[in-house]
């Protein structure tokens, strides 16, 4: 049973929003459907209803809540300082009134029992081995949306050669690239690495090359056994349980890791969840990014393309990380840097969001694809896999062509590549 | 008539299901705004894509006598937005077209849903910006920035949403679809865009508008000035108001509203200061240099501590995020506040502030003050908990006392938030008992049946009212707030001629004194000429025409009852407004008795080109490059003009263009380069060039024979290169032609007015004697026009042209 929070300490909360509206434009439901009723604001004010003791049961508010991607570009807006983390709640009693049929909900892209699943990371590794088979309009909505980056190092850096067009004539090629400068792995910090499910199941070369240039960048990089999903998606689709269990699981794998200085995540969602779900000892849980912006990077050569950066959501709105993925990629010799129109407007992607709300998820990643590509970029980045299918799918669904990486692989590529 | 369940079921059918909400979830969310206030609670929500869907939504509803209520975003603060209880609540959010940029004629369509500040990313690559900046402008739509005459910070120099108004697409309350307004600047007839402009959605439903846009300056500096004391920081304000400088924005914050922002968004300003100020200049690169450090110096003579230059364009953007987001951050301060917006002449601002600060402590309450301090709107917010039934009665008449203050001062009680339903209990303080009366009449034309936003924006019948505010009997200029105030009988040129002695003008394009018989265009007769002909034409070194710059109204209804509206101040959105509206209107409505104007410096210098047709044979296309040169200029002052005359092929005899700038390196030293390079261009030769004064370059044009007797204007630059059959630029027919840089817009002086052409064709002057104004273009609602009519002249005593006849 989800804990409702104190009234009297949420009411004061509550009371800080002065209802300027300023919340409205950076939230994707209102945005694309310009329905109040989907807005932060509107939100805030179906809050105080549930918050009633016979509050829970309006179809509209749960519907609302369920509704909300939990994005978080709210919070960032809002300059009262709400904490628009009290969605949790609504979001909680939404995803357990949408388990128990209690609520309409829009037509699922995929069923029910199988969102649930998508946590387990052999659903997971089956359904990318059967991303080529997928018939029916669903299914191949869902296989479109699965995450996805270039398996081997070689495709890689094929993939980009070919957008800068060659490589760069006499582009300086770091000569201390394979010297000890950064002997692998035996550098002064110690890094215990999480690795989510996407990772292992979908994209592990790209896991892989993020170690690669962890360790190339000076640190000492570990990868605990025993851990486990983040258990985001568990709170996602109403399994409170669950997600408590997740959370013991991967508490104790990395408790294990007791001297490392910093637990690195990978995706920005299981960041996410990570930093606000329990204690990890003296070791910050630091993104990727904010990991690799720290640590002395091995020399980059230029990579003259002009590159979008797609800020996903929970790392800008739900961890606060701004700066660290913009200075690396500004660290990249001869590479342009570019931002989409609306930039802190979410793509749709929202972890199995998009696959409970297919429809609105689509017309979201559309919106998010042709603001990608108004920006004139070659190439887009960002720092998590949701974000990436979902990107991929919408500008496909746009029949244009604007390929689309994880962060590090492009850091990895001037770096390593 | 229809069930209410009928008329849902209907709506459903025009706007799907996914268009009509109707749950409890909606009427709980749809009854608020921005306000903190609560009204009623809606019978249903409304989401139409387009302004076809808005037409049969109110036509549907008014079959049914159901009221309606528009709504954008929610962002006002006056309640404008709420629904009675029953309303329909009509949302315009999905109404977000966007046009492409005319970048010629710097306009762009946008429909009433579009963000502000959308409108502005739009233009950046044009390089022009929507100039009205709300501090709400990524959240609140273009449709409410129009019904409440929406300002923000750089309204200073460009005015407010009014002015930045080419035409609206609207529709009444019964549905029918209007389109008001041809794009000119200078169309005579009663203003509709004035009176639907800031009427708060109770006359009309915008659907959408050709936006005027501004040049963003090439380069913007944004000074940071921190202050010991608010009353220096006042007074700072009043100081470079009447240094001549134009900066497009200054603001202030005071300390409590500092400490605020700084907690919320940390941007590490300093919070030891009584006051932060945001002073900003736009255009070229040396001229925003040169102001900047002139305003530093008088920033600093008058008691700053400390002025910094905005390095970047990071800092510029922080500087303007602190300022934009304060608003919100007063929920940091307090649970509840009653947020003003009063507006005071300039040069009462410092009475002001003192006096809000004797309230604070009178009525011990908390307050914190953001200030649009350049045109006198002040922004104070008295906090209190509403659990405390003591501190909040204290609020709402600490409130009350500071509202009575600025009205004591001249002011108004409302400069862009709106009357809603906030400033109904006030409003009636600002309105005599005859203007009430004839607001009334204005909103009975537009709505007989009181279906669009009931119970808004004015006062209810039987409210009491003050005495008309007294006719002023002479001139009376007050050089602080840069104003005059005039009886209407007075001469402009004798107006503009007092003025100029502290070079200062109405900057409406003349003071030359009128010549017997035609009058001119380009001429001045009596002020009460001005406002009811709109003459002069904007011509030399204009603003705009009178319409922009009319702030105050005495006037005479047809059948004798004197009444006044407006203030003496920059914004002002207490009721209709009736000065614009009735400015230009012709002698139809009222007489004239008195108004006051905004005041502006004058150029300080003007650069003249005379051109010559060379040895080679010049076709009018030729003119082209002239033309582009003089539109490519983006200086600090508008209004160039250039003059020519043609035999309907090849230019005939001189051509000469006049720019009003400032007499540096960097202005028209540096346009003569180019006005030179564009003259050889064209195959003609630069027979004279000079840097003169603005006074000797009026009497020039005079000498030239210059000033047109009358002129037919396009409103866009398209209509002007797109002319059928490659005859460059000049109309077939028309021998002669003015441009007038400003909107831009281009006049011409054609051998006969054709009534029927696509230019604007409005003869004034027949034989000494003004004409009634034209009749209005195909589709304007003549019995609207009737209605107000029978409301300002019930026997008919005033001028009906035979249009107007029914």
């Amino acid at each position: 049973m989800t804990e409702r929070p104190d009234p009297a300490a949420l009411d004061l909360l509550l009371r800080r929003c002065v209802e300027c509206g300023l919340c409205l434009p950076t939230c994707a439901t209102w945005a694309s459907t310009g329905n109040e009723v989907l807005s932060p604001r509107g939100r805030l004010v179906l809050m105080q209803d549930l918050l009633e003791p016979t509050g829970d049961g309006d179809p509209g508010a749960l519907e609302s809540f369920d509704r909300c991607i939990g994005c978080r570009a709210c919070e960032t807006a809002c300059p009262s300082g709400v904490p628009f983390s009290l969605f949790e709640f609504g979001k909680e009693l939404a995803a357990a009134a949408r388990r128990k049929g209690a609520m309409p909900v829009d037509d699922p892209a995929v069923p029910s029992w199988l969102v649930g699943r998508l946590d387990r990371k052999p659903v997971l590794r089956a359904l990318g081995a059967l991303r080529p088979l997928a018939v029916g309009p669903r299914l191949r909505r869902l296989a479109s949306s699965l995450p996805s980056a270039p398996g081997d190092d070689a495709e890689l850096a094929r993939l980009l050669d070919r957008l800068i067009g060659s490589r760069q004539e006499g582009a300086p090629r770091p000569a201390d690239r394979d010297s000890a400068t950064h002997a692998h792995g035996t550098g002064d910090v110690a890094i215990a690495f999480f690795t989510g499910c996407t990772g292992p199941s979908l994209m592990g070369a790209t896991s892989r090359r993020l170690v690669d240039l962890l360790r190339h960048s000076g640190a000492a990089v570990r990868i605990p056994r025993g851990q486990d999903c983040c258990g985001a998606l568990a709170g996602h689709t109403g399994r409170p349980q669950d997600r408590e269990k997740l959370h013991a699981r991967n508490g104790r794998a990395f408790a294990v890791q007791s001297k490392c200085d910093w637990i690195v995540v990978e995706a920005a969602g299981c960041g996410l969840e990570l930093k606000g779900s329990g204690d990890f000892g003296p070791a910050a849980v630091l993104d990727a990014t904010e990991a690799l912006a720290r640590l002395d990077l091995p020399a980059l050569r230029p990579v003259p393309l002009k590159v979008a950066y797609h800020a996903a959501c929970h790392l800008e709105h739900g961890q606060g990380v701004v700066g660290p993925p913009r200075e690396l990629l500004r660290r990249i010799p001869a590479l342009e840097l570019v931002e989409p129109a609306d930039p802190e407007l979410c793509c749709g992607s929202g972890g199995v969001w998009s696959l409970e709300h297919p429809d609105l998820a689509a017309d979201i990643g559309l919106r998010k694809a042709e603001a990608l590509l108004g920006t004139g970029a070659q190439l887009v980045v960002t720092t998590n896999p949701g974000c990436l299918g979902q990107i991929t799918s919408a500008v496909a669904a746009l029949g244009a062509e604007l390929p689309i990486l994880p962060l590090s692989d492009l850091v990895w590529y001037a770096a390593l590549g | 008539m229809d069930t209410l369940d009928d008329l849902l079921e209907k709506l459903r059918g025009v706007l799907g299901t996914d268009g009509l909400l109707t749950g409890r979830a909606a009427g709980r969310i749809y009854a608020r705004d921005a306000s903190h206030m609560r009204l009623g609670a809606p019978l249903a929500v409304a989401l139409p894509q387009n302004a076809d869907e808005v037409a049969q939504v109110l036509c549907l509803c008014a079959g049914a006598a159901v009221p309606v209520v528009c709504r954008g975003t929610g962002t006002g603060l006056s309640g404008g937005a709420l629904p009675p209880d029953g309303a329909l609540v009509l949302s315009m959010a999905r109404l977000d077209e966007l046009g492409p940029v005319d970048s010629h004629s710097r306009t762009v369509f946008a429909g009433a849903g579009v963000l502000n500040a959308r409108v502005t990313t739009h233009g950046h690559g044009a390089g022009l910006a929507f100039a009205p900046d709300p501090s709400s402008q990524h959240a609140s739509t273009i449709g409410g920035n129009i019904a409440e005459n929406a300002g923000g910070p750089h309204c200073l120099r460009h005015g407010v949403t009014r002015g930045h108004l080419r035409r609206l697409w609207w529709c009444d309350a019964a549905g029918e679809s209007w389109v008001s307004g041809r794009g000119l600047a200078c169309e005579r007839g009663l203003d509709l865009v004035s009176l639907l402009c800031g009427s708060e959605g109770t006359l009309g439903v915008v659907t959408g508008a050709d936006l005027a846009l501004v040049p963003s300056g090439a380069a913007v500096q944004t000074l940071f000035a921190v202050f010991p004391d608010l009353g220096d920081a006042v007074q700072a304000v009043v100081g470079m108001a009447g240094s001549g400088l134009l900066p497009v924005a200054m603001e202030i914050v005071d300390r409590t509203m500092l400490l605020a922002v700084e907690e919320a968004f940390a941007f590490g300003f300093p919070t030891d200061v009584e006051a932060a100020m945001i002073v900003e200049f736009s255009g070229g690169a040396e001229e925003v240099a040169a102001d900047a450090a002139t305003a530093e110096k008088i920033l600093l003579a008058g008691g700053a501590s400390e002025v910094v230059l905005a390095a970047d364009e990071d800092e510029r953007r922080d500087l303007w995020r602190c300022r934009k987001k304060a608003f919100g951050a007063v929920g940091r301060l307090a649970p509840n506040y009653v947020t003003m917006d009063v507006v005071v002449p300039v040069g009462n601002l410092p009475r002001l502030v003192r006096d809000i600060q004797s309230i604070k402590e009178q009525y011990a309450v908390g307050l914190a003050t953001a200030f649009h301090a350049g045109d006198g709107n002040l922004h104070p917010g008295v906090h209190f908990d509403d659990r405390d039934p003591e501190q909040t009665r204290r609020a709402h008449a600490a409130a009350d006392a500071i509202i009575q203050r600025a009205l004591d001062l001249d002011g108004s009680v409302t400069g862009e938030h709106g009357v809603g339903i906030e400033k109904l209990p006030v409003v009636s303080r600002m309105l005599d008992g005859v203007t009430a009366q004839l607001q009334e009449g204005i909103k009975g034309a537009f709505d007989p049946r009181g279906l669009l936003n009931p119970g808004k924006k004015l006062p209810a019948r039987g409210t009491d009212y003050p005495e008309p505010k007294p006719a002023p009997s002479g001139l009376r200029v007050d050089w602080e707030s840069l104003t005059v105030t005039t009886p209407a009988n007075r001469p402009l040129a004798e107006v503009q001629a007092a003025l100029m002695e502290r070079a200062l003008w109405i900057p409406v394009g003349a003071w030359l004194p009128r010549k017997e018989g035609n009058p001119g265009l380009a001429r001045a007769g009596r002020i009460g000429e001005m406002v009811e002909q709109l003459l002069p034409c904007p011509g030399l070194g204009a603003w705009g025409t009178a319409r922009d710059m009319i702030l105050e109204l005495w006037a005479e209804t047809g059948d004798g009852r004197p009444f006044h509206a407006g203030a003496p101040v920059l914004k002002n959105v207490a009721g209709y407004s009736l000065p614009q509206a009735l400015c230009g209107s012709g002698e139809v409505f009222v007489r004239t008795v008195a108004a006051t104007f905004q005041v502006r410096p004058i150029p300080p210098a003007v650069g003249v080109w005379v051109c010559r047709p060379g040895a080679i044979p010049v076709g009018p296309s030729a003119l082209g490059h002239l033309l582009d040169a003089v539109r490519s200029y983006r200086g600090a002052f508008p209004g160039a003009v250039v003059w020519y005359e043609t035999d309907g092929e090849n230019l005939r005899g001189d051509c000469v263009v006049m720019v009003p700038g400032r007499d540096t390196a960097w202005d028209l030293a540096v346009l003569n380069g180019r006005i030179r390079a564009a003259i050889a261009e064209a195959g003609c030769d630069c027979a004279h060039h000079e840097v003169t004064g603005f006074r000797e370059s009026v009497e020039r044009l005079e000498e030239l024979g210059l000033q047109p007797d009358w002129a037919v204007s396009s409103a866009t630059w398209t209509t002007l290169t797109a002319l059928p059959g490659d005859r460059g630029h000049v109309i077939p027919g028309t021998s002669r032609g003015i441009l007038y840089q400003l909107n831009p817009q281009v006049w011409w002086v054609p051998e006969a007015a054709a009534s029927d052409s696509p230019w604007y064709a409005d003869v004034v002057w027949e034989n000494g004697r003004a004409t009634p104004p034209a009749p209005p273009a195909a589709g304007v609602p003549l019995p609207l026009l009737e209605g107000i009519k029978r409301a300002f002249d019930p026997h008919g005593n005033l001028m009906t042209p035979q249009w107007l006849r029914s």
